[in-house]
């Protein structure tokens, strides 16, 4: 498919404090998006795949994540756990719980 | 004083497509320049339930949302965090989308649903865009006299974006289509 053949960055002002995991989620994006469309689309929702990507992608979020609103959120709902760790392997149980149906 | 809007609109793309744009909105660097108060997102979790085929993201939106001067100025920043949840339903073809703001609830708070669902008069060919957005400033006794104004601004401001947000929708769903039948021919 191949939408984005590198990893610009709007050379915008704004630098957040995740900005140095920007080519790590555009991996991930990338990845997830074909998945999306060529596996989850079609019938194939055994598993989500991109796991790879995710895990190097997860791992620098937690340690770039900096904003209190966001963390305290995360915390919150248990998608982070205050140690920062950054081992997703656990199963994130009601993550979507805020989700009304 | 909560303040709601509803528009809907019809994309004449298959659901398939506008769900894979919609993911797409925020992530594909064209689309930076239209929609520039989006100022970065990122992915915190995502859970598939492999029985009922149903996906849950939950993305965090950071927003450029510059006000009046007296705003800024009160609430001390003009950087805005919200937090996405997405439900979609491969089964039943269903993507719902609710995100509010998490910094700034103080003064402020959003909450926007999007659902997109196939188009009841063309289930395969079109798909409808359901958005409600409700807006509640909070009566802050420094903030009661204006608040009527900053609900109106707020409020033009979200509009605005939302046919940004629309603009950008389409353009994807084009590229897609063009990309879906490019592939086709090569094969």
């Amino acid at each position: 498919m191949g939408i984005i053949k590198s990893e610009k960055r709007d050379p915008s002002s704004f630098a957040s404090s995740t900005s140095p995991c920007a080519h790590l989620r555009t991996a991930y994006h990338n990845c997830f998006n074909r998945w999306y469309s060529e596996k989850f689309l079609k019938g194939h929702w055994d598993k989500v795949e991109c796991d790879a990507e995710w895990q190097k992608y997860r791992a620098c979020l937690s340690q770039h994540l900096k904003d209190k609103h966001l963390i305290r959120f995360l915390e919150a709902e248990g998608i982070v756990d205050s140690t920062n760790q950054a081992d997703s392997g656990r199963t994130i149980d009601g993550a979507a719980a805020g989700v009304s149906q | 004083m909560v303040r709601a809007y509803t528009q809907e609109h019809v994309y004449k793309h298959p659901w398939e497509r506008v769900t894979s744009a919609s993911w797409r909105k925020f992530s594909d660097p064209e689309n930076k320049r239209t929609l520039s108060h989006i100022l970065e997102v990122d992915t915190l979790n995502r859970k598939l339930d492999p029985l009922s085929g149903k996906l849950y993201t939950t993305r965090a939106v950071t927003v450029h949302a510059p006000g009046p001067w007296f705003i800024r100025k009160i609430v001390g920043q003009d950087i805005c965090h919200c937090v996405e949840s997405t439900v979609v339903d491969a089964r039943t073809r269903s993507m719902q989308l609710t995100s509010r703001n998490i910094s700034l609830q103080k003064f402020v708070e959003v909450e926007e649903k999007i659902r997109y669902d196939p188009h009841p008069d063309n289930p395969n060919g079109w798909t409808i865009c359901r958005q409600e957005t409700s807006i509640r400033i909070k009566p802050l006794s420094a903030l009661a006299s204006m608040a009527e104004k900053v609900e109106h601004r707020c409020a033009e401001k979200f509009l605005q974006n939302s046919a940004k947000g629309r603009e950008v929708m389409e353009r994807i769903c084009k590229y897609l289509e063009a990309e879906s039948s490019g592939i086709a021919n090569q094969l």
